[in-house]
């Protein structure tokens, strides 16, 4: 918990930065790099992790599958292993002609070390299926563990509020289109 | 010994089936008691910190004139007193009698004044006449059900002879009417009525509702069948075990020592409590006259007790310990609370009573093997022993009028609710004022059961003084809710508070709304 309290400690020189620069609002948080994709479609999700957790080396990003997404296959990545926690679905997805009921729920990238002055990104491919609603944001949280403390990428804004006030570690999201 | 498990396992399932804890205490007030308000409120919503049951509410406009048209909503913990529309400027007065899990029932009032105060004042709701009734009830019931019950089990499984049953006879009874008014006068308090109102059946109705009903109708049925089994009859020996477990599972069904969470060891420890005492208790009056009949006589029985009497004795301290334990939560209570000051007395008395059966026991019981003499001395010690047992039975019946520490709410703490569909957050702040204060952080889902988290942290801001958000992480306590001790807030002033509760890895659960912190 002593995390969170130097987490905002040590993001208010980012603050000014991020008010200095203006065009890259999101450069200090996880997020995706591709920041739409249409419903029915597949989507290359793409994690961008641009610091440890107060200064200390990432070891391990998990990601959370939201609902409606099918199909993940994690791109593995040298000296990570790559591990995932499957589940039942909510309801059951057409696939190809075959119903899909359980599946990918969770992703994990472990056993590396980015240390926090280097940049990387983690990847899977996955498919958005026609049931996720166009013209919302879909939402992946990630837990990024590091060698001291831990970042929860995980607030998911509420429908209505929209702007109102982003939360300090928001989850990674991406803008749904609808089918053209 | 398979009949005692299969009652324990009974007692559990009983302990599980009643959930959460007892003895209710008022959380938070909106309206906040005292407050001065522009218009009158659509209604005074009242949060306890248990489900309660709604007894007698009344309230008393700014006219100073008794309302029978607020509407009284009862939702779990929340009791909504609708106000009528037409309330007259002035100060109101909402007087509550609820009805806690142990079967009690907790009074108090909330005044507030709609435009400018005035001289109402809250109804005298404490009835010394009616208190001291309830308490000499009790007395009886304790009568009964110890010396009475525990005599005759004492007669038929330890003496096996019906010497000295006069006084168990006596306190049967005394015990059966004690019960019933016990009920009576427990309907009465929780309504607040007249004793004349016990002619109607209103507070007999409420009464049999709480936990006490059916606890009451327990006894009730184990003084018969030990009134049935002074009977030299075939059944004399089952209906007097029947009746002496009874004992045990009355008082394990309601009070606020068997409903203290972890109620599956309180109920039984109750349970296991009260036989101890019956067996005791209930073998001093015929021991007393048998030691006056020819040693010969005595001396068996003496030491068939004797050998049985340790092994209640220390089931006694065993679970009393317990208990105690459980209800003070902190040594200190001991002193600085009157639950407490009973204990203190209560134990002081158990001591004197242990030294004497230790007497008994190791002095006098050999004596009396030796020679015919020492039966005076024996008689007078066990008499003395009695009398002690009423001390101390009027002591613990003064238990039902204060609340165990366990339960005790500290004064007024500043209180906010925030509420979504998701989840609805208690925060308790005290003393709630500028400078140190604590936290306490109730969770609850929107369905207002326990809300489970991995990590709470507490943020605190006063933008109006350019005090950015400051996070503390809360630690979850023994009582289920978190806690952020000694938080320093150097401003009076409308802080803003949020908190983040870490359901999952994945999903965090945040509310935040305004708190007005006192100078």
């Amino acid at each position: 918990m002593t995390t969170l309290v130097r987490l905002t400690m040590s993001k208010r020189p980012i603050l000014f930065l991020m008010a200095a620069l203006a065009a890259s609002p999101a450069a200090a948080h996880v997020t995706l790099e591709t920041k739409q994709a249409t419903v029915g479609s597949y989507y290359k999700a793409v994690f961008a992790v641009p610091h440890g957790c107060a200064g200390s080396p990432t070891v391990k990003i998990r990601v959370q599958i939201p609902e409606g997404v099918i199909a993940v296959k994690p791109m593995p990545k040298a000296g990570w292993s790559v591990d995932v926690v499957e589940g039942k679905y909510a309801t059951e997805y057409d696939y190809h002609g075959n119903k899909l009921s359980s599946g990918v729920k969770e992703v994990a990238w472990s056993g590396g070390k980015l240390p926090d002055k280097y940049y990387d990104e983690f990847v899977m491919q996955t498919l958005l299926t026609d049931a996720l609603k166009p013209n919302t944001t879909l939402y992946f949280p990630v837990v990024q563990e590091c060698e001291t403390g831990v970042s929860r990428w995980i607030e998911i804004p509420a429908e209505q509020a929209g702007h109102s006030h982003e939360g300090k570690s928001p989850a990674p999201g991406v803008k749904l289109l609808p089918k053209p | 010994m398979r009949l005692f498990a299969a009652l324990a396992t009974l007692l559990l399932v009983a302990g599980f089936a009643t959930g959460a804890s007892a003895h209710a205490a008022l959380v938070s007030v909106d309206p906040a008691s005292g407050s001065i308000l522009k218009t009158a409120p659509k209604a005074v919503e009242l949060r306890f910190n248990e489900t309660v049951t709604p007894g007698a509410i009344r309230l008393i406009d700014g006219a100073g004139r008794a309302r029978d048209d607020a509407r009284i909503e009862a939702a779990g913990e929340t009791i909504s007193v609708v106000m009528p529309p037409d309330l007259p400027q002035g100060t109101a007065v909402v007087s509550y009698r609820v009805i806690s899990q142990d079967g009690h029932p907790v009074a108090g009032s909330v005044i507030f004044s709609v435009g400018a105060p005035t001289a109402t004042k809250p109804p005298t709701s404490t009835d010394a006449g009616l208190s001291a009734l309830i308490w000499l009830a009790r007395i009886g019931l304790y009568l009964g059900l110890f010396v009475g019950v525990g005599g005759v089990f004492f007669a038929r499984w330890i003496a096996w002879s019906m010497t000295g049953m006069t006084v168990p006879r006596m306190a049967l009874l005394i015990g059966i009417p004690s019960a019933i008014v016990s009920l009576g006068v427990l309907g009465l308090d929780l309504l607040g009525l007249p004793p004349a109102a016990l002619v109607t059946a209103a507070p007999w109705k409420v009464a049999f509702a709480t936990s006490a009903g059916p606890a009451l109708l327990v006894a009730v049925a184990s003084m018969l069948l030990a009134i049935m089994a002074l009977r030299s009859a075939w059944y004399a020996r089952a209906f007097a075990m029947i009746a002496f477990i009874g004992v045990g599972l009355s008082l394990a069904m309601t009070g606020h020592a068997a409903t203290a969470p972890p109620e599956m060891l309180t109920r039984p420890a109750i349970f296991f409590h009260g036989l101890g005492v019956a067996f005791w208790i209930g073998a001093l009056a015929p021991l007393a006259a048998l030691v006056s009949k020819p040693a010969t006589a005595a001396l068996p029985v003496v030491n068939r007790f004797s050998r049985m009497a340790v092994l209640a004795v220390g089931m006694l301290a065993l679970t009393g310990l317990g208990l105690a334990i459980v209800q003070l939560e902190r040594p200190s209570a001991l002193i600085d609370t009157r639950y407490g000051a009973i204990l203190s007395i209560k134990l002081g008395l158990a001591v004197l009573l242990l030294a004497l059966a230790a007497l008994n026991r190791f002095r006098l019981t050999s004596a009396l093997a030796r020679d015919e003499k020492a039966a005076p001395a024996l008689r007078r010690s066990i008499l003395l022993e009695c009398a002690i047992a009423l001390g101390i039975f009027a002591l613990v019946a003064g238990w039902r009028f204060t609340p165990p520490p366990r339960t005790i709410v500290p004064e007024t703490p500043l209180a906010i609710h925030i509420h979504t569909d998701k989840a609805m957050f208690q925060v308790l702040v005290s003393p709630g004022k500028a400078g140190a204060n604590d936290f306490v952080l109730q969770l609850m889902t929107g369905e207002g059961t326990l809300l489970g988290a991995k990590e709470v942290t507490l943020i605190l801001s006063l933008p109006e003084r350019g005090i950015e958000p400051m996070a503390q992480a809360a630690s979850l306590g023994p009582d289920g809710y978190w806690h952020v001790r000694k938080v320093e807030l150097p401003f009076a002033g409308r802080w803003h508070v949020r908190i983040d509760a870490l359901v999952t890895d994945f999903e965090q659960i945040t509310l935040e709304d305004d708190l007005e912190l006192a100078p």
